[in-house]
């Protein structure tokens, strides 16, 4: 990547703080400041829809969901690598949205809000005495939408068989990385979100986002190394 | 950047191309109608899943004393958490012949030692067609896990706290009833479709391809969609929650259901109170 998308975006600035939800958007805290949609966001909200999000117009609501929920499902799991968690987790985001939507600014997209969300209640459950004590490596098995649609695929069965362990491999390799190397690379190379951004809502400084992916990445590589070639 | 493209080692591009090359994960059409049935309504509910909620100490950064401190924590929960433990589950029977799946590892149903080994709280067992696996945590729970059944074995509730156990069925049926030693405790069920909870009660869970039917024998099940409210299945009754997102169903408990359930209810008498069968 070469450049990255949203890079003068700046986060609410609670975003990073314990135990809190992060704000809604807000024009104030930052001017003009917006987040690129990154993979499967197809749209952004306009004014007027956000205007009635706030009013909680089910239409409006239900614009919101289409736009948002895939992203956010997707980045849930891939942080979590469980399937079932991630949908406990992706409620638990819409349910804060649900109750939040009357301080949303319709001037702001609310996409890097969702994501806030999103990585807070991952980290929640990572540091839960539950999840610690259960946690278990996620896998494509795991996930029977996504074995159906591999398994539905047209072409070689050999290549598919490759393709299918391929992935397996990789998400093996990411659910093994620590809780904050694993977000520092789904967060960038899956949710689209710059170092900066990430910094702003892991709570870290700028550089120590870029450190912390990149030590990911070498992580990464050096686990993929010898299962992937 | 740090990492520009052409600084990156190959191990590294390797790396970032793999994770790219990833597909998006999709979620369940039925979880992703429910979810948004319930957003759009304004009665979407909180999960109840406790591992999502915050954990009720966080270590202050740079704490020097953090190590000691964490080592005594560690012993005295290991030490709690010991004597809190309920009793683990036991396989009682086992009928039919086949291989059984057990954390992904083929058991074959004849090895019963082997069975009795591998099968414990939080075990996905898979149990093959025509045949039959029957679980008990003495006290506490009798589980009979029907042939054709994918599941996750729940905890076993504690004797004083953490008595909030969760399991999973993605396919086929579960028979469960409840002891004494259960009181107070809470089994939460999950299913592709519905949410159950069961605080004390005999009830089936049937995991079907158009939704999930749970059978309530004796006392009451709270039954519900996934990411949907939760109503009150009282004893004789059955509720149906159907996996397109259609409104769930109630009716009277499944004929087929009425025996299994009253002989499994005989048993638990029978194996887990020291009374005899009726």
């Amino acid at each position: 990547m070469t450049s990255t998308p949203g890079e003068t975006h700046q986060p609410p600035s609670s975003v990073h703080d314990l135990g809190r939800e992060p704000e809604p958007p807000s024009s104030a805290s930052a001017p003009g400041a917006e987040t690129a949609p990154g993979p499967g966001e197809a749209r952004r909200l306009t004014r007027e829809e956000l205007e009635r999000v706030k009013a909680r117009d089910p239409e409006a609501l239900a614009a919101l969901f289409e736009v948002h929920f895939d992203r956010i499902y997707g980045l849930i799991h891939r942080l979590l690598g469980e399937r079932s968690l991630a949908e406990d987790v992706t409620q638990e985001v819409f349910y804060k949205v649900q109750r939040a939507a009357h301080r949303i600014d319709p001037a702001r997209d609310p996409g890097a809000w969702l994501v806030s969300i999103a990585y807070n209640a991952c980290r929640d459950v990572w540091r839960s005495s539950a999840h610690r004590m259960g946690r278990r490596s996620g896998s494509i098995d795991a996930d029977p939408v996504l074995s159906s649609r591999l398994e539905a695929r047209d072409g070689n069965p050999a290549d598919q068989f490759e393709a299918e362990e391929r992935r397996r491999l990789v998400v093996e390799a990411i659910s093994r990385l620590p809780d904050p190397l694993r977000s520092a690379i789904v967060l960038h190379d899956y949710a689209g979100l710059s170092h900066q951004e990430i910094a702003a809502m892991t709570g870290t400084e700028h550089a120590a986002a870029r450190k912390r992916y990149s030590r990911a990445l070498v992580q990464l590589g050096a686990s993929l190394k010898e299962s992937l070639r | 950047m740090t990492h520009e493209l052409e600084t990156l080692s190959d191990d590294e591009r390797l790396a970032r191309e793999a994770i790219r090359d990833l597909p998006v994960p999709v979620a369940t059409p039925a979880y992703r109608a429910a979810l948004k049935r319930a957003f759009v309504s304004g009665h979407l509910t909180a999960p109840p899943r406790a591992a999502s909620r915050p954990g009720w100490f966080a270590w202050p950064r740079g704490w020097p004393g953090w190590a000691a401190l964490a080592g005594s924590a560690a012993l005295l929960l290991i030490v709690i958490q010991g004597a809190n433990r309920g009793p683990r589950w036991q396989v009682t029977s086992i009928a039919g012949q086949g291989v059984a799946i057990v954390d992904g590892l083929p058991v074959p149903m004849n090895h019963l030692d082997e069975m009795r080994k591998r099968v414990g709280a939080g075990a996905r067992l898979r149990v093959p067609p025509g045949c039959q696996v029957e679980l008990m945590s003495p006290g506490h729970m009798i589980v009979e896990v029907m042939g054709g059944t994918d599941a996750t074995v729940p905890g076993v509730p504690g004797r004083w706290f953490w008595r909030t156990v969760e399991g999973e069925v993605n396919a086929g049926e579960l028979r469960i009833t409840t002891g004494s030693a259960f009181h107070g405790a809470r089994l939460a069920i999950a299913t592709p479709s519905a949410q159950i909870e069961v605080t004390g009660t005999t009830l089936a869970v049937i995991c079907e391809p158009e939704g999930t039917c749970v059978c309530v024998f004796d006392g009451v099940v709270r039954v519900g969609p996934k990411a949907g409210a939760m109503e009150s299945v009282e004893h004789g009754k059955r509720r149906y929650v159907f996996n397109d997102g259609r409104d769930p169903e109630s009716a009277s408990i499944r004929d087929a259901e009425l025996e299994p359930l009253g002989e499994l209810e005989d048993r638990r008498g029978e194996m887990m109170e020291g009374r005899e069968a009726k």
